[in-house]
């Protein structure tokens, strides 16, 4: 028999429920405000419900009605510099923490004041796609921010604005403050890889995150018992040595206490928590009708919940204590749905073309549909002052260096002249500056800013998206190898390129990704593409391709003074070359959209970037084909070079777009669509490419060569272009 | 009669002419129509001609509007016999489209082969059979390059794959061949939309015969090795004996030009090495003397009708020709073999009182006089200056074809023949 020793997790797990003495010594000011914070956000959420019902909401109205009580009693217990986020259903936590900021206590004889009634329409206007939304329309209901009120975006991808909050969380420490931030998320969202990775993450550097679990029971229809082993989801806090709170969440005051012993933790510098608190959401998923409508419940059991009504619950404590009376309570009520009427006028009126008692938006606060595009990135200006340089032009002293050593410089460099730069990713902290090199020497000299993360792409990426969106650092995120990206799709897609245009358009996105690309190591099928096809359908994210060490260093200054998001793609091919670089000048940028034209030639532009630049020049020159190479260098669609490109297309008129890797996750596709577009008259031939083959390289050093191009399959191309020119 | 309904193409109205414009329909749409009637007039890079009806019937329909360029062949009109017939227009046109394209016996596979054959991922695109289909295949900057030219593609010969015509193609026939342009005749518009600083200027597009002068000058001013010689002959004896002509009112008037001619016709015939044309294969040598006239016409263009046998011509007839040619030139009425051939030009911009120009050559003549204005001058007679009425004119000349002092022999005679008119007119 061996022998059995129970264990205990490091971290505790606690229930903590309120007792008659709790509200009787509750401050009647913090009860007030959270009977009017809740009053006034199931007016507007019942408004929703309404206009929805009137086909005004256009897409989903994920209502909390019933939920109140979580997100009011926790908001209740952060201050105005806290951050919060949430999911698709997050009306109830915007407003909790949007109200606590332009009104901190609420006072039920004159609930809404004009700065509140503002936040109101900003809201119910961003709600229904209109210009004066806090994203101008854009985001809807499931986007909602408000960054100064610390509203940091809730997010339409189940745990998808988690990894966020961590990098805010990240921030705040970091900052040196004692700051907090809370993500909202609920039972069906637990089990995502986002919010596990975020809890590991966070557990591992201490990061003062809440992980709010909004547990209602239900995902869409699911219920959380068919889902999990055990659907008291706060447990999982232990299992990441965080330590975890187990609430009733129609019992604001016990969330609020809970949340005031989390927040103490987190203010103390402990790290994370988990709140859970059992909520209800009395309607659907989505839309003005209960759950049972749709049958995967009862309506007793929805007629039970409604008998344990949070707003209710305050009323009756707050009457007990003569605290107010009845009359009270229902002018309460009354002035929040007052008020919300008024703010739906402000927006919707008869519509003269309807029948009589429709309504509409009125004209005039759609959006302009011009505005479709706006924002999408910045418009690179925050580049301007700084000093550009051409290796040609180049004044400085110019020594022969290793490509890996300047990728290392530039960044020492910047590390030092600017405090706000930190390296994340894996194994970026050892083996001498991670796997190749790239970070060496920065780990003993920025101790604090070399962060090696956890093998959990999607949470370190969306981490580093959080302390961009933040804005007091800013991340370079490494990926060791370039398929990754698929892995953290969500993070580097969904939220770091979309969080500009998506919230309004004026977010500041400071983020730098760094992927190696390491095609011909025999990594095989997993490992071995080129991504820069693949980043180029993200509009948001700017990409540079540096061919040589001098570009690299003015590329990742470039990449690092701009506020978007830049992709900087390295290839393994290059760390080992050698070229000019600077010997001592780490601080000049390449012009954001210029590309370099590394051969004049008359008779055939071939367009390249990264290692296949070498390789294109060296099939020039085995060919004797009069080619003008033309190094891409920016390659995102709103950065690439027309003018160069136009020019020498116009000079040649042949093309040939030369990229390594395989043919689906190509980048050639969207640049020769381009190019017959803008410049079909001046074209012999169809736009001739190169690239890989159809499947992902293989591990075989044979099969690995085979799939991918290299000078072979460059002379091979120069050669079809050339039986194209006829004569 | 038509026969039922018929596809009324447009006639190759000029030599080497792939395409014209219709000017404008003179036959409207339901009109009836006799042989012979005009149905639309035809501009062509030279002359506007009328298009003649061949068959009786109802015009029923234009199938271009006026103001098309319409290549040589292409259906411009749909004849019926009679209004009441009842058509299927495309069915007409694809009929005819439809025996154009069938292939020889025994030859091309059904056309859809081509396009089922399944292209694998990375596979090159199939370069377009050749024969198969009756389009040309051009690569988009060789149709440009052509169409800067004014070559039609249909012309050239595609040496790239499958056939498809590239921008070497149209090189090597801008090259080679005998009327290409090295202006384009046909700008392509600016690539940026900003209009230049300055004066308002408007975008008149150009005709046909616009840009034929555009093209035939320039290509004249940059590789025919022009120069020139200047003479100042007296022409008061010229001007008696014109006097003294047109003194008879049953006579049409001569004019100054008249003469002109004749002295040129006079001059060639006492020099007649002077009475060629350059071309690749050699010299060519005229027996007669045809002489092209320069004749402004309404709205800016220039036309140079021939006058032919000027050596064999008296002035009167001369004239009369002359002025025929000139009125009809005017009207955009000239035959195109009228403005065909003509060894030498003339041009006669003394009625403007300019005293002296150079003319540019008129390909492929080598002699060009330019002819100003007859004005009172001082002339040194015996040592003593006297006023004379002199006339000057300059010879344009083609170096390739006639020597300086060829041509200064022929200038010299044909002073000699204005200075003394009655032996110009023997």
């Amino acid at each position: 028999m061996p022998q059995v020793t129970p264990l205990q997790a490091q971290a505790p797990w606690v229930e903590v429920s309120t007792t008659p003495e709790d509200w009787a010594a509750a401050d009647p000011t913090l009860l007030a405000t959270m009977l009017g914070q809740m009053q006034l956000i199931r007016a507007f959420e019942e408004l929703v419900l309404q206009l929805a019902r009137e086909g005004l909401v256009h897409g989903p109205a994920h209502s909390s009605i019933g939920q109140e009580g979580g997100a009011v009693g926790s908001v209740l217990a952060l201050g105005p510099s806290d951050g919060v986020n949430g999911t698709h259903r997050g009306h109830h936590q915007f407003l909790a923490k949007a109200i606590a900021y332009v009104a901190p206590t609420l006072d039920l004889q004159a609930l809404v004041t004009e700065e509140l009634r503002e936040v109101l329409r900003k809201t119910l206007a961003e709600i229904l796609g209109l210009a004066e939304g806090f994203g101008k329309g854009r985001g809807g209901s499931m986007h909602l921010q408000w960054m100064e009120a610390g509203a940091l975006g809730t997010n339409a991808i189940v745990g998808g604005g988690v990894p966020l909050a961590a990098g805010n969380a990240w921030a705040q420490k970091h900052a040196g403050t004692q700051d907090v931030t809370v993500t909202y998320f609920g039972d069906g969202a637990s089990n995502i890889g986002s919010v596990l990775e975020s809890m590991n993450l966070t557990a591992a550097w201490d990061l003062p995150l809440c992980f709010f679990i909004e547990n209602n029971l239900y995902a869409v229809s699911t219920h959380v018992a068919e889902v999990t082993g055990d659907h008291r989801l706060s447990a999982r806090g232990p299992g990441f040595g965080i330590p975890a709170w187990r609430v009733d969440g129609m019992d604001p005051l016990a969330v609020y206490l809970a949340s005031q012993e989390a927040v103490g933790h987190m203010r103390a510098g402990k790290g994370p928590t988990v709140v859970e608190a059992e909520v209800y959401r009395y309607f659907h998923q989505n839309g003005p009708f209960p759950g049972s409508a749709f049958g995967y419940r009862s309506k007793e059991e929805e007629a039970a919940w409604r008998e344990r009504d949070p707003i209710s619950r305050v009323e009756r404590e707050m009457v007990a204590r003569g605290l107010l009376d009845e009359e009270a309570v229902a002018a309460v009520r009354k002035q929040a749905v007052d008020a919300m009427a008024e703010v739906a006028a402000a927006m919707i009126e008869a519509d003269p073309e309807g029948k009589p008692g429709t309504r509409r938006i009125k004209p005039d606060a759609w959006p302009d549909p011009a505005f479709v595009d706006v924002g999408v990135r910045g418009d690179g200006s925050e580049l301007e002052g700084l000093r550009a340089e051409e290796q040609e032009t180049f004044s400085g002293e110019l020594v022969e260096k290793r490509f890996i050593d300047v990728v290392a410089g530039v960044m020492h460099r910047r590390m030092e002249t600017d405090p706000s730069v930190v390296v994340l990713g894996e194994d970026v902290h050892r083996l001498a500056g991670g796997t190749n090199g790239a970070t060496k020497g920065l780990k003993d000299a920025f101790p604090e800013r070399i962060l090696g993360t956890p093998i959990s792409e999607n949470a370190f990426a969306g981490l580093g998206g959080g302390m961009a969106l933040d804005g007091r650092f800013k991340p370079v995120v490494e990926f060791m190898y370039p398929d990754f990206l698929w892995v953290a799709a969500d993070q580097i897609f969904n939220q770091v390129a979309k969080a500009r245009h998506m919230f309004g358009g004026e977010n500041k996105v400071p983020f730098v990704l760094r992927s190696k690309v390491a095609t011909g190591t025999g990594y095989g099928s997993q490992h071995s593409m080129d991504p820069a096809g693949i980043y180029a359908t993200a509009p948001g994210l700017r990409i540079v391709a540096p061919a040589t060490p001098f570009d690299y260093v003015g590329l990742m200054n470039a990449a690092l003074a701009l506020e978007d998001p830049v992709v900087v793609l390295e290839h393994v091919d290059l760390y080992a070359s050698t070229g000019p670089a600077p010997a001592e000048d780490y601080d000049y940028i390449i012009e954001l959209g210029k590309a370099a034209v590394r051969r004049q030639g008359e008779d055939l532009t071939i367009l390249t970037y990264l290692s296949m630049v070498a390789h294109s020049l060296e099939a020039v020159e085995q060919t004797g084909v009069d080619a003008e190479v033309v190094d891409l260098r920016w390659l995102d669609r709103a950065s690439v070079d027309w003018d160069t490109i136009g020019e020498s297309i116009r000079k040649t008129n042949n093309v040939l777009v030369v990229e390594q890797g395989a043919i689906g996750t190509s980048y050639g596709g969207w640049l020769s669509d381009e190019i017959q577009r803008r410049f079909f008259d001046w074209l012999d031939q169809p736009v001739q490419r190169v690239h890989g083959g159809e499947a992902s390289p293989s591990i075989s050093k044979v099969l690995e060569r085979a799939a991918h191009a290299r000078t072979e399959e460059v002379v091979a191309g120069i050669q079809r272009v050339v039986e194209g020119f006829g004569g | 009669m038509a026969d039922v309904a018929t596809i009324i193409r447009l006639p190759e109205v000029m030599a080497n002419a792939t395409e014209a414009v219709i000017a404008s329909w003179v036959a409207a749409e339901g009109s009836e129509v006799s042989v012979g009637d005009v149905l639309a007039e035809i501009e062509t890079e030279k002359a506007v001609v009328e298009m003649n009806a061949e068959e009786a019937g109802v015009l029923a329909k234009h199938l271009v509007p006026a103001g098309s360029l319409v290549q040589v062949g292409a259906p411009v009109a749909l004849l019926l016999s009679s209004a009441d017939e009842s058509y299927e227009l495309a069915a007409l046109l694809g009929e005819e489209a439809a025996q154009a394209q069938e292939p020889p016996a025994g030859s091309a596979p059904q056309p859809t082969a081509a396009v089922e054959a399944p292209a694998a991922a990375g596979e090159q695109a199939e370069g377009p059979a050749e024969g198969a289909r009756s389009r040309v295949f051009a690569s988009p900057i060789a149709r440009k390059l052509a169409r800067e030219a004014g070559v039609p593609v249909e012309r050239l010969q595609g040496s790239g794959p499958g056939g498809r015509i590239v921008r070497r193609d149209v090189e090597r026939y801008l090259a080679e061949a005998p009327a290409p342009s090295a202006t384009p005749s046909r700008p392509a518009p600016p690539v940026t939309a900003a209009a230049p600083a300055g004066a308002q200027a408007e975008l008149e597009p150009l005709s046909p015969m616009r840009r034929a002068i555009a093209r035939r000058l320039t290509e004249s001013k940059q590789q025919v090795p022009h120069f020139y010689l200047v003479a100042e002959p007296r022409v008061d004896a010229l001007l008696a004996a014109r006097a003294q002509a047109n003194a008879d009112p049953s006579r049409r008037k001569l004019s100054v030009n008249d003469f002109v001619l004749k002295a040129v016709a006079a001059a060639f015939r006492a020099v007649p090495e002077a009475n060629v044309a350059w071309s690749e294969e050699g010299i060519r040598r005229f027996s007669g003397v045809d002489v092209a006239v320069a004749v402004a016409t309404e709205g800016g263009g220039l036309l140079t009708p021939v006058v032919r046998g000027v050596d064999r011509l008296s002035v009167t007839e001369v004239g009369a020709a002359v002025a025929d040619l000139a009125a009809r030139a005017r009207e955009g009425r000239l035959r195109q073999d009228e403005l065909e051939g003509g060894t030498t030009t003339v041009s006669n911009l003394g009625m403007f009182g300019t005293r002296e120009f150079s003319a540019i050559l008129n390909p492929p003549q080598a002699t060009i006089l330019a002819v100003g204005a007859a004005v009172p001058s001082p002339v040194v007679v015996d040592g003593r200056l006297e006023v004379g009425t002199t006339m000057r004119c300059t010879l344009s000349a083609d170096h390739r074809a006639v020597d300086g002092a060829l041509a200064a022999r022929w200038l010299a005679a044909f002073v000699e023949a204005v200075e003394n008119p009655v032996v110009a007119l023997l």
